[in-house]
């Protein structure tokens, strides 16, 4: 038991140095993006006047717009991939892969690769995806195809496919943890109350895993939203998302319109977050087991 | 509390008359790599029984049941349950419900759910499900708990849950895993009553896994003895505690003093067995033993006297070392010369005649000897 009570004065010093932190490298910095996207004039100024005129610019223009929109469909159609494919993986590696040094083989060889950036892990799918890379090359040698096939690099087909394998282990990991965390006399108790396999499934397993489906979503949402390394490298000049806009926006010197796009970024990830937790309250995580 | 009410159905169901066994094993083995958990297990439970397995942490007892149950499939044999051939079948299958240890209630379903689910899963209408879930929770006395969740139940409370939930289908067999074991000492006694008359009233056969004797030897009509993957001796609980049949199960078993040796002399309906602490005369009945072989037999504690008279052919000298005084009988626990321990209990209400340290002289009579046979398959 901790010596060290609730609301006393020694717990407040000890939230000091943590607190410090948060403010000096969160706080103070979305403050100062806030402000700055409500810079009105054009000098680099901390006397400018504020005003909402640089988000009416914004939502005044259809390709914005529609950047938004791309950008969340994107990052649905990630979600829902990542989403079964991770729980796939997730449910192999747990309730089939019998063996602990196969799984654990097999769970080191998801994870290794995530010991790279997400820069390196994007550059790498570069050679993969060209038009003489090793996709093409295989199914070329296979026979599937005879002439390469364009659509891959340079696309958002192969923005989808290097974004999938980057952040399926994001969607597994967290079901993986709440898969190991069911007894298995749940299961058996559920089938000798009659109940067949994919009953088990849908009644049973999948009701109590998915807090890791959630925490796994928000994961993959944040970081898809938030990816502008993978859309430069793969999707090339052709295609961008709201994180690329604000690069964009930054390398032009056009500080007031990247603080606006990034705000929205904020202000997405911030209501995807919340919608999650009313879906699952992940602060009470295995309070009933 | 009060005593479960009634049936756990209607009680006006009409009972079909079952004339076959609820539940006959026929040499089932379950192997695991080298390792045998259950070796040849064979056993008959007619309609109704109350049946205890008994036996020592991994004698196979656990495996028996989940072959039982279908949650293991054996290697050989074959398993009927109301004379059907299920061996093969999978756990929905089977006519069979079970209580687990822990109870393995599913944590995100209401009480009501949970107990409605073996229900929702034999398609019944919902008006239906609801009205026998609300009649069962009613009369196993957890009505009021109909919306919580189980995390919030107290040991007692989820034992009860996980009995309706498990009785709600009225199943032909009800298989018990240590179904007492996650209680309160206070309350074992209790719902060791409530459950053995909600057997006799349902007529459901239960299959109950225990390594506490008290639990087998009270509630079971039938007591099966296991030890090493195999049935050591199976019958009425007197019939084991008054003639075990193997010297492990006479060693199990409460209150037996067992003696090893060898047949010496073979005459008029006794043998004559040479043990390191001298010799005894033990009867024997049906095939006689060889002699010059292996022999070993029990005397309970409490047909020991300590002042042996002409009628007590066998004696034994002994130092005791410690007395347990528990009010019907008073335990004293001897050291024999071969090292081995000699349980002598006189019965409570006389006056204590053996101090600690003392050295008496123990007789019995030939007959309350119990020579052991071979191991039962």
């Amino acid at each position: 038991m901790s010596t060290i009570r609730v609301r006393s004065a020694a717990s407040y010093w000890l939230a000091v140095p943590a607190a410090a932190w948060m403010l000096g490298v969160v706080v103070v910095p979305i403050v100062l993006l806030v402000w700055v996207s409500l810079w009105g004039g054009r000098a680099f100024s901390t006397a400018s006047p504020l005003t909402i005129d640089n988000y009416i610019r914004f939502f005044s223009n259809q390709t914005y717009l529609k950047l938004v929109g791309t950008t969340l469909v994107h990052t649905a159609t990630l979600m829902a991939v990542t989403g079964v494919l991770g729980y796939c993986i997730a449910y192999f590696l747990t309730m089939k892969v019998k063996s602990p040094l196969w799984r654990t083989v097999l769970f080191l060889a998801f994870i290794v690769p995530f010991w790279t950036s997400t820069l390196i892990r994007a550059i790498a799918w570069v050679p993969f995806l060209g038009v003489n890379g090793v996709i093409n090359q295989t199914l070329m040698f296979v026979g599937a195809t005879q002439s390469p096939i364009e659509a891959f690099l340079y696309s958002r087909t192969g923005i989808t496919m290097a974004q999938v394998s980057l952040y399926t282990m994001m969607a597994a990991g967290p079901v993986v943890y709440m898969l190991n965390s069911i007894a298995p006399q749940l299961r058996e108790a559920a089938m000798t109350l009659k109940a067949p396999p994919l009953t088990v499934f849908w009644r049973i397993v999948f009701p109590l895993t998915l807090p890791g489906v959630v925490i796994g979503q928000v994961l993959v949402f944040l970081n898809v939203m938030s990816d502008f390394a993978t859309v430069a490298t793969i999707g090339g000049n052709k295609h961008a998302l709201l994180s690329n806009l604000v690069l964009l926006f930054y390398e032009g010197s056009q500080i007031r319109a990247a603080s606006v796009v990034a705000v929205l970024l904020m202000v997405c990830m911030l209501i995807g977050v919340v919608v999650a937790l009313r879906v699952v309250d992940i602060r009470r995580l295995g309070a009933d087991r | 509390m009060d005593t479960l009410t009634a049936k756990v159905d209607d009680p006006a169901a009409p009972v079909t008359v079952r004339p076959q066994l609820d539940l006959e094993l026929r040499g089932v083995r379950k192997r695991y790599g080298d390792f045998v958990a259950v070796d040849g297990v064979s056993l008959k439970v007619e309609k109704g029984q109350f049946v205890c397995l008994l036996g020592p942490s991994g004698c196979g007892k656990t495996t028996t049941l989940r072959c039982i149950a279908g949650l293991e499939e054996p290697d050989d044999g074959g398993i009927l349950i109301g004379g059907k051939e299920v061996t093969r079948d999978p756990p929905w299958e089977r006519d069979i419900a079970m209580m687990f240890q822990d109870f393995a209630l599913f944590p995100h379903m209401t009480v009501a759910k949970q107990v409605g689910f073996g229900l929702e899963m034999l398609k019944k209408p919902k008006s239906e499900i609801a009205s026998r879930v609300k009649h069962v929770l009613k009369s196993f006395e957890i009505a009021s708990l109909a919306d919580r969740k189980p995390g919030s139940l107290s040991g007692g409370q989820r034992q009860r849950v996980a009995l309706a939930r498990a009785m709600i289908t009225e199943p032909r067999i009800l298989l018990l895993d240590e179904p007492i074991g996650a209680l309160d000492y206070s309350l074992r006694e209790t719902v060791m009553l409530e459950l053995k008359l909600l057997q006799q009233r349902t007529g459901i056969s239960f299959i109950w896994v225990t390594h506490d004797q008290n639990e087998a030897f009270s509630l079971g009509d039938l007591v099966v003895v296991m030890n090493h993957a195999r049935i050591e001796q199976q019958g009425p609980p007197e019939e084991i505690l008054q003639r075990p049949g193997t010297a492990f199960v006479a060693g199990f078993v409460q209150g037996n003093n067992v003696f090893r040796g060898r047949v010496a002399e073979i005459a008029d309906g006794h043998v004559r067995i040479e043990t390191p602490v001298g010799p005894f005369f033990v009867p024997f009945t049906g095939a006689a033993p060889v002699a010059g072989g292996e022999a070993s037999f029990s005397v309970r504690a409490e047909l020991i006297t300590d002042a042996p008279s002409e009628r007590h052919g066998n004696r034994v000298t002994a130092r005791c070392t410690a007395v347990e005084y528990f009010g019907s009988v008073r335990r004293h626990i001897f050291e024999r010369p071969d090292g081995e321990v000699l349980k002598y209990d006189q019965f409570g209400a006389h006056a204590a005649r053996i101090a600690i340290g003392q050295t008496a002289e123990l007789g019995w009579q030939k007959e309350d000897c119990v020579l052991h046979g071979r191991v039962q398959r």
